[in-house]
């Protein structure tokens, strides 16, 4: 990260801001009201404080076709790029009146015919029409999607530095992992030395946790300690220059019995079928049928999401079927991709790496080493 | 936006006096002092339930049947789980989601397991449900056909989050549309019950712990990120849940025409951690904050690399001393936020101590910074309107600035009290020196 608060880099803001507009011309919409952190970033491509979580819908970000000039809720000019002008900038608002006056005064904002807002809240939906009048209020998030959902080249770059920050972080779980500790201070272990490499905005703080042998995917009930014998999945998230990178891996405290074994040569040939899965072209649901293909029972987790300032499309789940069967897997497509297999009185074996969709089918781009996990020949 | 308060709190008092030997604001402030029984370890059955009579209450006053909660904090609060949150890119997608209904003491629970996540949640089983994806198409179509089945036709359904999907959806989701849940959420959240103040209390000590080892190891050298990644560390280590912002460790300019320029022309805050290495004499103003059971601690105070205060920087910690004095002891049930922002700008000798685009101080809970705000651009009258409960939380940050000293902030946690305030804070001001009590 070095020692200045940096704007992302000429390339990266621009590439992406012509991905977004290409889809504001596609969706139709004359503004866009941004809230959510990645689509803010996408489209400033400034760093602002990271705060964990979910955060309620607010105007923060404000992109104009024609003109396209962007306004953005910073009070300070740190790190915010040159196309930005002062004048653009505005401070925090408690008042959402105030908010609603710095809308007004975006130009062109009483001839806007359709402004796009990527969630909303029922009292912004009672206040927007204020600010622009005319304007009809949709959905942006589609169209931010749509935006996001394949990575110019300087993404999959700053992707590719972030996983070299998350690689550390998991590293140094490997290294701390024994018998005795606690998943506390695996996680812990791995959140700092994803900090002391450089970032100091996790992505994940579930970082560690001993598989339930009962339980198909809660984790172990009790008081957090690992033993001999548990299988201890450690995964490490990221936040880096406002890219998600996640590796995870789990590893086998103590020998491996021959059912961690077996296990293992699980995860091995259903990993083989999903990356054998990742070929441009494919709806995703082939990821889906690659556990049923395997004989493993889908995870209750989505086995696969697009990877990039956050959750990008798509997002591959059981609980999505319909959604999955329509959606086609795309070169320059980044997914967090997720083997996952349990057996009873044995526990979990999960691995989760960071795949690029090209022509020729899937680069992984993470270079985590085996760990010395059981691994089939 | 109007959060209107509702009743008295649920806290007690027994009024014994703070010890000599406590740390922290007790050393400068008396008048008002009060002390609660506050439990040690927080009983979350108990919790919840007290919770939930406040969400109904709330619910109740404002004419609201159901309402549908999509955000990580107002889940937490309604429900009482809590869990290692995402970053803020991931977690629009795989969240839980709360229902609360009128007349039924649990709330819904669709949880989206991610990971191997523990999740105790003390619900009846056919209150807890599988993962509902609401950024997309099918899982609305899926989660209206739920709530078909779980709200009654004609309620009056509040929700604190539209997705696109949702919008879309519209009246297949929502039968009619729906109220903002911001003002039940609100009015509910605003006291806190002694279980909710002991997981508090819990946050605020793993944070002073951890804070209280990278301060006596604080040496020229270090980089501000070091410090992020022992705070991060240690505070897992104590029982944290989830880091809840990016550490502040920011090194204070000399003066504010050398800082960084803002909106305001004042002081920029709160700006990034770097790699950046501390020098000798750097003032750092902290600010730092982690969850223990989804509820958040919020600490900051102002140090110095390497060496003690000069007379004018102990100064600096003077002036900011009285003014956490003056306000205390104006602080108490049924003091406004106007009482504590006049107390605060007379003893700062008539400039408002806090930054144009903050605050004096603001409430917590599941988040860092909740309401009451003090001080903002909500307006004066707003202020003198808002009467303070007991039992209602505040986090006190008044700031002094003078060129060439790099200021003091410092930030205090209060429960406020029928007769004054409790502090949940008991941290040092070291370097500076409390010179003599009050």
């Amino acid at each position: 990260m070095g020692t200045e608060i940096e704007a992302d880099g000429p390339a990266l803001r621009f590439s992406r801001r012509e991905r977004a507009l290409a889809q504001m011309e596609a969706h139709d919409l004359d503004a866009l009201v941004l809230g959510r952190q990645a689509n803010v970033r996408y489209i400033s491509g400034a760093p602002q404080l990271w705060v964990v979580g979910t955060r309620p819908f607010g105007p923060i970000c404000e992109f104009v076709r024609e003109t396209g000039e962007i306004h953005l809720n910073s009070t300070w000019d740190e790190g915010i790029p040159a196309e930005i002008p002062h004048e653009n900038l505005y401070g925090f608002a408690w008042n959402p009146m105030t908010l609603v006056g710095i809308l007004q005064n975006i130009k062109g904002a009483e001839t806007f015919r359709r402004v796009g807002t990527d969630a909303l809240t029922p009292m912004f939906a009672q206040l927007l029409p204020m600010a622009f009048p005319n304007a009809e209020l949709v959905d942006a998030e589609q169209a931010m999607q749509a935006a996001r959902r394949i990575k110019t080249p300087e993404e999959v770059a700053a992707l590719r530095n972030a996983l070299v920050i998350a690689e550390k972080g998991l590293a140094a779980g490997v290294a701390a992992l024994s018998a005795g500790t606690n998943e506390k201070a695996l996680a812990g272990t791995i959140l700092e030395a994803e900090a002391a490499g450089g970032v100091s905005t996790p992505a994940t703080q579930d970082a560690a946790w001993v598989t339930s042998k009962q339980h198909p995917w809660r984790r172990a009930e009790g008081d957090g300690r690992v033993r001999d014998g548990d299988l201890v999945v450690l995964s490490a998230g990221v936040l880096a220059d406002g890219y998600v990178a996640e590796v995870a891996r789990t590893l086998v405290v103590g020998e491996p019995t021959e059912a961690v074994t077996a296990l293992y040569r699980r995860r091995d040939e259903l990993w083989d079928r999903l990356v054998a899965a990742c070929r441009p072209g494919a709806t995703t649901s082939t990821l889906l049928d690659a556990y049923q293909q395997a004989g493993e029972a889908l995870p209750a987790m989505p086995v696969a999401h697009g990877l990039g300032l956050g959750f990008d499309p798509p997002v591959v789940s059981p609980g999505l079927r319909a959604t999955a069967e329509t959606d086609v897997l795309e070169q320059g497509m980044v997914l967090a991709l997720t083997a996952y297999v349990w057996e009873q009185g044995v526990g979990a074996v999960l691995t989760r790496d960071a795949v690029l969709i090209t022509a020729e089918g899937a680069e992984i781009l993470s270079t985590v080493p085996a760990y010395g996990e059981a691994v089939s020949g | 936006m109007t959060i209107s308060s509702t009743g008295s709190g649920t806290t007690s008092s027994t009024g014994s006096r703070a010890t000599p030997a406590d740390p922290g604001v007790t050393q400068i402030a008396k008048t008002g002092y009060t002390r609660l029984d506050i439990p040690h370890e927080p009983d979350f059955a108990r919790m919840r339930r007290e919770v939930g009579a406040r969400l109904h209450a709330a619910m109740a006053e404002q004419g609201v049947d159901a309402v549908v909660l999509l955000g990580n904090g107002n889940v937490t609060y309604a429900t009482g789980i809590s869990w290692p949150l995402a970053d803020a890119g991931l977690s629009h997608v795989e969240r839980p989601v709360a229902v609360v209904l009128s007349g039924d003491e649990h709330p819904h629970l669709f949880l989206p397991f991610r990971e191997g996540a523990a999740m105790e949640s003390g619900l009846p089983e056919d209150h807890m449900h599988g993962p509902v994806y609401l950024e997309f198409d099918e899982g609305v179509a899926k989660f209206a056909t739920i709530l078909a089945g779980l709200i009654p036709a004609g309620a009056t359904v509040a929700t604190d989050e539209l997705t696109g999907a949702m919008r879309r959806a519209g009246g297949a989701l929502f039968p009619s549309a729906p109220v903002d849940a911001g003002p039940v959420i609100g009015a509910a959240k605003l006291v806190k019950t002694i279980d909710q103040i002991a997981c508090i209390r819990r946050a605020c000590e793993i944070t002073e712990v951890a804070v209280g080892e990278i301060q006596r190891s604080l040496a020229p050298g270090a980089r501000q990120i070091d410090l992020s990644a022992e705070f991060v560390r240690r505070t897992f280590e104590l029982g944290a849940t989830t880091n809840m912002f990016d550490s502040i460790w920011q090194v204070m300019p000399a003066s504010k025409a050398e800082g960084t320029w803002t909106t305001t022309g004042d002081l920029a805050l709160p700006l990034l951690t770097t790699e950046r290495e501390l020098a000798q004499g750097d003032v750092l103003w902290t600010d730092v904050s982690i969850a223990y059971h989804g509820y958040c601690s919020d600490h900051g105070r102002t140090w110095i690399v390497g060496q003690d205060p000069t007379p004018a920087q102990q100064r600096q910690f003077d002036r900011w001393r009285h003014i956490v004095d003056e306000v205390l002891a104006v602080t108490k049930a049924g003091a406004t936020c106007g009482d504590l922002g006049r107390a605060a700008t007379a003893a700062a000798g008539g400039e408002k101590p806090w930054l144009p685009h903050f605050y004096l101080g603001h409430g917590i809970g599941t988040s860092a910074a909740e309401m009451p705000m003090i001080g903002t651009d909500l307006g004066q009258k707003w202020d003198d309107e808002f009467a303070f409960p007991a039992g209602m939380l505040l986090v006190l940050e008044p700031l002094v600035w003078e060129d060439g000293t790099g200021g003091y902030r410092g930030e205090e946690i209060v429960v406020v009290t029928e007769g004054g305030w409790m502090p949940l804070t008991a941290y040092s001001y070291d370097p500076y020196e409390v010179t003599d009590g009050n």
